[in-house]
């Protein structure tokens, strides 16, 4: 730990020597991101290529700051004082929060289009979802979401693993829980998910709450309104289930839910796209002993649907320093190329939410991205609120109901009751 | 005469300005920006209207407040107490023993207290973990086979939360009493088993009076550092009920920094504030009191 503090401000400290006295001839951009996993080693690479790219023009200085509520915590600050960065990662799902306390600057059109960035380039659902209250504030890098791993052998030994290698006859819930009782035995469980995680239940919720059209929250702030509210208890009610069966252990900590699919104890395994790697790595150093990939999620009742988030770049608006119109066009020139040259960025396991690239034939050779980015059509994206995203009171609430309705503690009514009651009480 | 006696003022002034000033300027300033915060609904950065007493009314009747309150002062009375004797028993331990196997025992007590938060909470996470821990082949043996979720069960969070505390931090405690020990001068033991007294009277009327003070000072800091949790329980609880388990920082943390409501977080820091004071100078007043006796 203090290892890398240490490595990071020597590496900060030798950028800002080399920025003081370099040519005064080359811009520069301060950026900031919060990606310090396995992906920010792919971010790194993208940005020394930028840079080496743009040798005479452009620099980017980028620092690594950390994930989650802290980063938007200094961002909003920095924000406040004028010292917030050039431009810098943020999450979608956390964009209303950004927006209403000011630590974000919108981009016009005539800005977007000086730079070629089009709406039309990216999914719907996507670009709606960088948006706050009609105007633009981000543009999105990629969209992340959960999708189903499986253990080819396994699936293949019950009869459920198609001549394409995919998991066949798993869509509508009573097919879904049929394959999983099949796979249920001989010490191996049907499913592992992070049953202990609060966001990793809520993942799976909100995607089964779309798939039936369910509204997690209205127009009008109203959480779990109405026939929505039935949705929720449906769609809470099966992931009990597959506990209650047997078929997936409740309590498991996220890195033990990892470790009981890599370890070939569960057929199945949800989860977010950001673990592809993992298994990727381990198959190539042949640790992992078995064939594996992964899919969207199936489709339990009416309609595909999956929870995504997406990064995106966004420019903080920096109090008392007016960015220069040319600055505000270099930075938004650097997102148009970073969009463009995102194929690097879906080796984290990410779709990339440019859709020229998503669906340009070197991303459809990459495997498994290409098996599940189906799913971007589809995508459903956090509610729009400062209650809801990353980090939020809704993730708090699902770890608070959820988490005891799909273990047993919490009869699933109950659980949507006091959930919806909760955030309601928090809604100004 | 009169002269002088004002430039000695004038030199006195001089020489603690800069103490005053930076003491103003980090300290005063700030408290007496909080309290005049905590009547607004000023978002996190940056002004808001005055709001009267509405954050109190808010706080006062939210559910989670009494929540935090409640289970700040269970997680105090489970590690206080406890590190603090426990120190105490270790250091009269580590005490007798003499030259090289002395620093060594001291080391390993002392050595988790060098540990940072974090590393300590990944040791024991995993530890307990309900499908690979280790240490649940001890559960299993009490509960015959089943495993255990310590962390996940609301019951047993709070107490093992409060025993990995109590293991991580008695060092600390263990080396203020040895301190204490020290002080005391031999002479007194001498003279005692001259007279003839059992080692358990040498502690009940020499060991213990004379290291009353420490006690006192060692359960005071422990009590101002325990009201204060936030670490442990916030990593233990992450991502899981924690509503259940939240602490009064916590709650802080949460209006504040989640939420964005600096008017809120300050209503809280202050009350928070309160009850330390109360608590402490009550229980420093009141322990050593008793001691004088």
């Amino acid at each position: 730990m203090i290892k890398s503090i240490l490595k990071k401000a020597l590496v900060t400290t030798a950028l800002l020597t080399v920025a003081t006295f370099s040519a005064q001839a080359k811009d520069t951009i301060v950026w900031w991101d919060f990606l310090g996993g396995g992906d920010g080693v792919r971010m790194k690479a993208m940005i020394d290529e930028f840079n080496k790219e743009h040798a005479d023009t452009v620099e980017i200085q980028a620092t690594t700051l950390d994930w989650g509520t802290p980063f938007y915590t200094k961002v909003q600050t920095s924000a406040a004082i004028g010292e917030g960065p050039d431009m810098m990662t943020y999450h979608l799902s956390r964009l209303p929060l950004g927006v209403s306390s000011g630590a974000l600057s919108e981009i016009t059109p005539e800005e977007l289009a000086a730079a070629g960035i089009k709406g039309t380039d990216y999914a719907a659902t996507n670009w709606k979802a960088a948006q706050v209250g009609g105007k633009q504030y981000a543009v999105p890098l990629d969209i992340h979401s959960i999708v189903l791993y499986y253990n080819k052998d396994l699936l293949k030994a019950a009869g459920l693993l198609g001549d394409d290698g995919k998991p066949k006859g798993l869509d509508g819930a009573a097919n879904w829980d049929a394959a999983l009782a099949k796979l249920t035995a001989n010490g191996v469980q049907g499913l592992s998910t992070a049953t202990a995680d609060g966001a990793t239940l809520w993942r799976i919720f909100y995607s089964l709450l779309n798939q039936q059209d369910g509204q997690f929250m209205t127009a009008d702030n109203k959480f779990l309104d109405g026939a929505n509210l039935d949705k929720a208890v449906k769609a809470t009610t099966e992931m009990a289930s597959w506990v209650k069966n047997g078929w997936l252990a409740p309590q498991t900590e996220y890195p033990a839910s990892i470790a009981l699919f890599t370890s070939g104890k569960a057929a199945f395994h949800i989860n977010g796209v950001w673990e592809v790697p993992t298994m990727v790595d381990l198959a190539k150093n042949k640790k992992l002993g078995f064939e594996w990939g992964a899919v969207q999620l199936p489709t339990f009742y009416d309609h595909p649907a999956t929870w995504a988030d997406s990064h995106s770049f966004a420019i903080p608006n920096n109090k008392g320093k007016e960015v220069p119109a040319a600055k505000r066009k270099l930075v938004l020139d650097t997102i148009a190329w970073f969009d463009k040259h995102s194929l690097e960025w879906a080796g984290g396991g990410h779709l990339p939410a440019f859709s020229p690239v998503r669906e340009g034939a070197d991303f459809k050779a990459l495997k498994p991205n290409s098996d599940y980015s189906t799913l971007a059509a589809t995508a459903a994206f956090d509610p729009v609120s400062v209650l809801a995203g990353v980090a939020s009171p809704v993730y708090d609430a699902a770890g608070n109901f959820l988490i005891p309705a799909v273990s047993g503690d919490l009869a699933p009514k109950d659980a949507m009751d006091q959930m919806r009651d909760d955030l309601q009480g928090q809604v100004q | 005469m009169l002269k002088s006696k004002r430039a000695e003022m004038l030199t006195a002034f001089v020489l603690i300005a800069p103490f005053v000033l930076v003491y103003a300027v980090l300290f005063v300033y700030p408290t007496a920006k909080m309290v005049q915060l905590s009547f607004t609904n000023a978002p996190l950065i940056g002004d808001g209207d005055f709001v009267g007493f509405d954050n109190y009314i808010r706080v006062f009747k939210d559910r989670l407040f009494s929540t935090a309150v409640w289970d700040t002062v269970y997680f105090v009375l489970l590690t206080v107490i406890p590190s603090t004797l426990l120190g105490l028993l270790i250091a009269l331990g580590v005490n007798r023993l003499k030259g090289f196997t002395q620093s060594l025992v001291l080391a390993a007590f002392f050595l988790p207290y060098i540990l940072p938060v974090s590393v300590v909470y990944r040791i024991w996470s995993w530890m307990f973990d309900k499908q690979f821990g280790i240490a649940q082949y001890v559960i299993s043996a009490f509960t015959g086979g089943t495993h255990v979720a310590v962390f996940r069960t609301i019951p047993l969070f709070m107490p093992s939360v409060a025993f990995i505390t109590v293991w991580w931090l008695v060092g600390f405690n263990v080396l203020l009493f040895i301190a204490g020990l020290r002080n005391i001068s031999t002479e007194i033991y001498e003279a005692a088993s001259l007279d003839g007294a059992s080692r358990f009277a040498q502690f009940r009327r020499i060991t213990w009076p004379l290291i009353w003070p420490v006690t006192v000072l060692v359960m005071t800091i422990q009590l101002i550092l325990q009201l204060k949790i936030f670490d442990q329980v916030y990593l233990f609880a992450n991502g899981g009920r924690t509503d259940a388990t939240i602490v009064l920082v916590q709650y802080i943390y949460k209006w504040a920094f989640q939420k964005n409501q600096g008017g809120m977080g300050a209503t809280v820091s202050l009350l928070l504030f309160a009850i330390i004071i109360i608590f402490s100078v009550l229980q420093y007043q009141l322990l050593r009191s008793r001691g004088e006796k």
